[in-house]
C-alpha cells in the first residue's frame, strides 16, 4: 500500500502538537493507539488526518481510555511495529500503571506528552505535575521548548528508543498551550531526510516472528523482577546518554540544529543563573540577556534529557557558580522542587560553593512573566553579593496572597 | 532460566522464549516430545511431585468429548484428531478439574491415590449410576 | 516587536486568524508567534489571542503583553471586556462596531483619547462570506491601519492559507478582506 509524500516549505508555521504530528508522519508511525485528552488531542488527531488522507502507512485505534491506549501501544510494539502515542495530565494519571509495562518490557514507544496541571482543581493549562509524577517510571524523558524542538525531538526519540542496545520508551514533553497551541515558524526536514535520520523500524523479539516464538509481559517474583530493574537501570545510566549523543549529533548533521543533554546559554562566565525546563527557558534567555545589559552576570541551564537525569553535566556547569534558582513547575506536595532536589543531588559531594534555591511557579498556566524573571535574577545577585542565602531556600513566585516561603 | 544468573546475563525485556533456536514450521503440527523447547518454557519443568491424586483414564467409557482437554488448566490432557490418548503424568498436578468436567456415566476419568495402581482400579470401575425414580 | 492582541469569542476564528497572520508575515521573512488563552473555554465565551512579530527569534513565552495593536473581533467585548488593558499610549485599537467612531467611544469612555479605528467586521462577515466569522475582514483593516503589507499580496498569501476551503468561500473572504480595508475608519 503506497502512500503519498507531503512537500513541506522551508519554514512552516506550525503548533507544538501539529509539529509532533508531522514528525510522526515522517516516522511512518504503524501504530498510534490513543484517547484524546486537552492539550495533547490534536497529535494523533494530526496523525489519523495524515491517514485519512493517505499520507501514512498505519493504523489509528481509538481506545476507551488512556490505560487502553498505552496498553495497545505495548501491544503493538510487542508484535512489532514502530508505537506512539500522545496524553497530558489525569490521562497520564491513567496511563501510568502501563508507562511501567512498557519500561519493563523493554518495548521502545514514543509518547508526546503535552504538560497539563493535575486536578483538582481541574485545569487545562500547563504545568509539569504530568512529567514529574512519571519521572521514576524508566522512560527516557526529552523536554522541548518550543514547536521546533518538540518535532525535532519526537524524530530523536524514536532513533534514541528504538535502537537495540537501548529500547526504552521515550517521552517528549512539551508546554500545554504555551508549546502545544502556540505556532511559530520552524524549520522541517524534507520527508525523505526525517524518515532516513529515524531508519526503518527493525524489529526485535517481535510476537510476529513466528520462527522465533517469545512470551512477553512475564511474571518474576523475588527471584528474578529485581535483575530486570537493575538491568534496565543500568542500561539507561550506561548506555543511554552515548545513544543520545550519537542521535543528537546525527540529527546535527542533517539539520544544522544542536542538541545537548543540557542547553546552556551565557553560562561561560556566568555567575547566577536560572535552571528550568519548558517555555519558561526562552522566556529567561530573553531576561538573561537583558541582565547582562545591567551588569548582572546571567545565564540560563535548561533540562533537555530529564530521565536519564544529566547529573554530570549539571556538576559541572553549575559548581563554580555563585548563585543558581531551581524553577519547578510542579506542587512540591511537602518537598523541595523534585528539579530542586535533582540539582542539589548533582552537587553533593563536590566541593562547590554555589548558593542553591528553589521556586514554585506557573502552576496551572499561571504566566511566568519577564518581570518575574528580572526579580529573581535580581535576588539572585543579591545572594550571590552577599554569599549567603538571603531567602529561605523554597519560595513561590507569581501566587496571590501572603507572601511564601520554607525551608 | 536459572537462578544464579546475573542481571547482566539475560536478554533485556520482560520477556520469555518458548524453544531455542529458529522453528522451521508451526509447532502445533510437531508432535511434542520433537519440539526443541528451551529451558524457560514451563514444558521442561515437572509438576508431577505436586500430585497426591492422580487421574486414571478409563477409555472403555469415554466418548471423546474433548470436554477434560479443554478445562485441563495445565494442557496435560494429550489428544490427537480429537481423540482422547491419555494424560501428561509431567504436568498434571491432580487437581481433578477433567474428572468434574467428564459427563459419561460411569466417569471415564476418576481421581485415585497416587500410589494406586491404575490396572487395578479399571478392573473394578464403578458401574453405571441408576438415576432414583 | 509588534505586539498584537485579539479580543474574539470562541468559534469567531480569532486563532485561526492569528496563526494565519503569523504565517503571511513569516514568508516575508519574519520570527513570529501566535498563541491564545481559552482554558475550557466553550463556544462563545470572551477569549484572547496574540501575535509576536520580530526579526529576530521570539524567545518570549509569557502571556503578558503590552500590545502595539488591539484587534476587538466582537462587537460586544468593547463593553464586557477591558480591551485597554495592559495597552500603551501608541496603542492602536481595531474594533468591530456598527457604531460611527465617536458613538463607540461615548458608550465605552476608556477608549476616550485612544487611537480607535472602526470597522463593522461581522456585517462584512454576513454579507459576503454569509456567517459572522469575522477574523479575515479584521486582518484586512489591518493591512490598512499598519500597511504592513501591499493589500494585493496580502490577499494572495490568505489564498494560499485557505486553499483548503471551498473555492466559494475563499473568493467571499478576498471580498471581506477587501471591504475591510476599503471601509476602516
Amino acid at each position: 500500500m503506497a502512500f503519498d509524500k507531503l512537500e513541506l516549505n522551508e519554514i512552516e508555521v506550525w503548533d507544538g502538537n501539529h509539529a509532533a504530528a508531522q514528525a510522526l508522519r515522517q516516522a511512518q508511525v504503524d501504530v498510534v493507539s490513543a484517547y484524546p485528552i486537552t492539550p495533547s488531542t490534536a497529535v494523533v488527531e494530526g496523525y489519523a488526518k495524515f491517514k485519512a488522507d493517505n499520507l501514512v502507512e498505519g493504523e489509528v485505534v481509538m481506545v476507551e481510555s488512556e490505560h487502553a491506549a498505552m496498553s495497545g501501544c505495548i501491544g503493538a510494539a510487542a508484535a512489532g511495529g514502530r508505537v506512539a502515542t500522545a496524553t497530558a495530565s489525569q490521562g497520564l494519571a491513567l496511563m501510568a500503571e502501563t508507562l511501567y509495562q512498557a519500561s519493563g518490557m523493554r518495548l521502545p514507544i514514543v509518547l508526546n506528552l503535552v504538560n497539563r496541571a493535575l486536578a483538582a482543581p481541574l485545569n487545562v493549562n500547563c504545568d509539569h505535575s504530568d512529567m514529574y509524577m512519571v519521572r521514576d517510571s524508566g522512560w527516557i524523558q526529552f523536554d522541548a521548548f518550543n514547536a521546533q524542538e518538540a518535532y525535532d525531538l519526537n524524530l530523536i526519540a524514536f532513533k534514541v528508543g528504538e535502537d537495540h542496545d537501548v529500547r526504552l520508551p521515550v517521552v517528549v514533553n512539551q508546554d500545554g498551550f504555551l508549546t502545544s497551541h502556540t505556532a511559530q515558524g520552524l524549520h522541517p526536514l524534507s520527508d525523505d531526510d526525517a524518515y532516513n535520520f529515524v531508519g526503518e523500524y527493525k524489529p526485535m523479539n517481535d510476537m510476529l516472528d513466528f520462527e522465533h516464538p517469545v512470551s512477553h509481559g512475564i511474571q518474576t517474583e523475588e527471584d528474578w523482577h529485581f535483575e530486570h530493574k537493575a538491568r534496565q537501570h543500568a542500561d539507561t545510566m550506561n548506555i543511554v546518554p552515548a545513544k543520545i549523543d550519537e542521535a543528537f549529533a546525527e540529527f546535527e548533521r542533517i539539520s544544522g540544529r544542536k542538541y545537548n543533554h543540557i542547553e546552556k546559554y551565557d553560562m561561560d562566565d556566568a555567575e547566577v543563573c536560572v535552571v528550568c525546563m519548558g517555555t519558561s527557558v526562552e522566556t529567561a534567555r530573553e531576561v538573561a540577556k537583558e541582565m547582562r545589559e545591567k551588569g548582572i552576570k546571567a545565564g540560563v541551564i535548561g533540562i533537555r534529557v530529564f530521565r536519564p537525569f544529566p547529573f554530570a553535566d549539571i556538576s559541572e556547569a553549575l559548581k563554580d557558580l555563585k548563585a543558581v534558582a531551581v524553577l519547578d513547575r510542579s506542587a512540591p506536595g511537602g518537598a523541595a522542587g523534585a528539579l530542586f532536589n535533582e540539582i542539589a543531588g548533582s552537587l553533593i559531594n563536590t566541593d562547590t560553593k554555589v548558593l542553591l534555591s528553589g521556586y514554585i511557579y506557573g502552576l496551572g498556566g499561571r504566566d511566568l512573566t519577564k518581570k518575574h524573571l528580572v526579580d529573581l535574577y535580581t535576588e539572585l545577585q543579591a545572594n550571590a553579593d552577599a554569599g549567603k542565602l538571603l531567602t529561605q531556600q523554597q519560595q513561590f513566585i507569581g501566587v496571590r496572597g501572603p507572601k511564601l516561603a520554607f525551608l | 532460566m536459572s537462578k544464579q544468573q546475573g542481571w547482566d546475563e539475560f536478554e533485556i525485556g520482560a520477556m520469555l522464549r518458548s524453544f531455542d533456536g529458529k522453528i522451521d514450521e508451526c509447532p502445533a503440527f510437531t508432535p511434542q516430545r520433537d519440539r526443541n523447547y528451551s529451558q524457560n518454557s514451563s514444558h521442561v519443568a515437572s509438576v508431577a511431585d505436586w500430585r497426591l491424586i492422580k487421574p486414571v483414564y478409563n477409555k472403555d467409557y469415554c466418548i471423546d468429548c474433548q470436554f477434560c482437554w479443554v478445562y485441563c488448566p495445565d494442557v496435560s490432557i494429550i489428544s490427537r484428531d480429537k481423540k482422547m490418548i491419555g494424560i501428561d503424568m509431567d504436568h498434571c498436578k491432580g487437581c481433578g478439574v477433567c474428572v468434574e468436567v467428564c459427563p459419561t456415566n460411569p466417569k471415564s476419568l476418576l481421581m485415585f491415590p497416587e500410589q494406586a495402581d491404575e490396572e487395578t482400579e479399571i478392573a473394578s470401575w464403578p458401574t453405571k449410576d441408576e438415576k432414583e425414580e | 516587536m509588534l505586539e498584537i492582541r485579539w479580543h474574539s469569542r470562541a468559534g469567531q476564528g480569532a486563532v485561526t486568524g492569528a496563526k494565519g497572520l503569523a504565517d503571511v508575515i513569516s514568508t516575508t521573512g519574519k520570527h513570529v508567534q501566535a498563541f491564545a488563552f481559552y482554558g475550557s473555554a466553550k463556544r462563545g465565551a470572551a477569549m484572547t489571542a496574540y501575535n509576536r512579530v520580530d526579526d529576530k527569534p521570539v524567545l518570549n513565552h509569557e502571556k503578558y503583553m503590552e500590545p502595539d495593536y488591539v484587534f476587538v473581533i466582537d462587537p460586544a467585548l468593547v463593553y464586557t471586556s477591558d480591551v485597554t488593558v495592559n495597552g500603551k499610549d501608541n496603542t492602536k485599537y481595531i474594533i468591530t462596531t456598527h457604531l460611527p467612531k465617536d458613538e463607540l467611544i461615548k458608550a465605552q469612555p476608556k477608549l476616550e483619547g485612544k487611537e480607535v479605528y472602526t470597522v463593522d467586521c461581522i456585517t462584512i462577515a454576513n454579507e459576503t462570506i454569509g456567517r459572522p466569522i469575522p477574523n479575515t475582514p479584521m486582518l484586512g483593516a489591518f493591512m490598512k491601519i499598519s500597511e504592513m503589507y501591499d493589500i494585493e499580496f496580502f490577499k494572495e498569501s490568505m489564498k494560499r492559507i485557505l486553499k483548503k476551503l471551498p473555492q466559494k468561500i475563499v473568493d467571499a473572504n478576498m471580498i471581506a478582506i477587501q471591504r475591510a480595508y476599503d471601509e476602516v475608519k
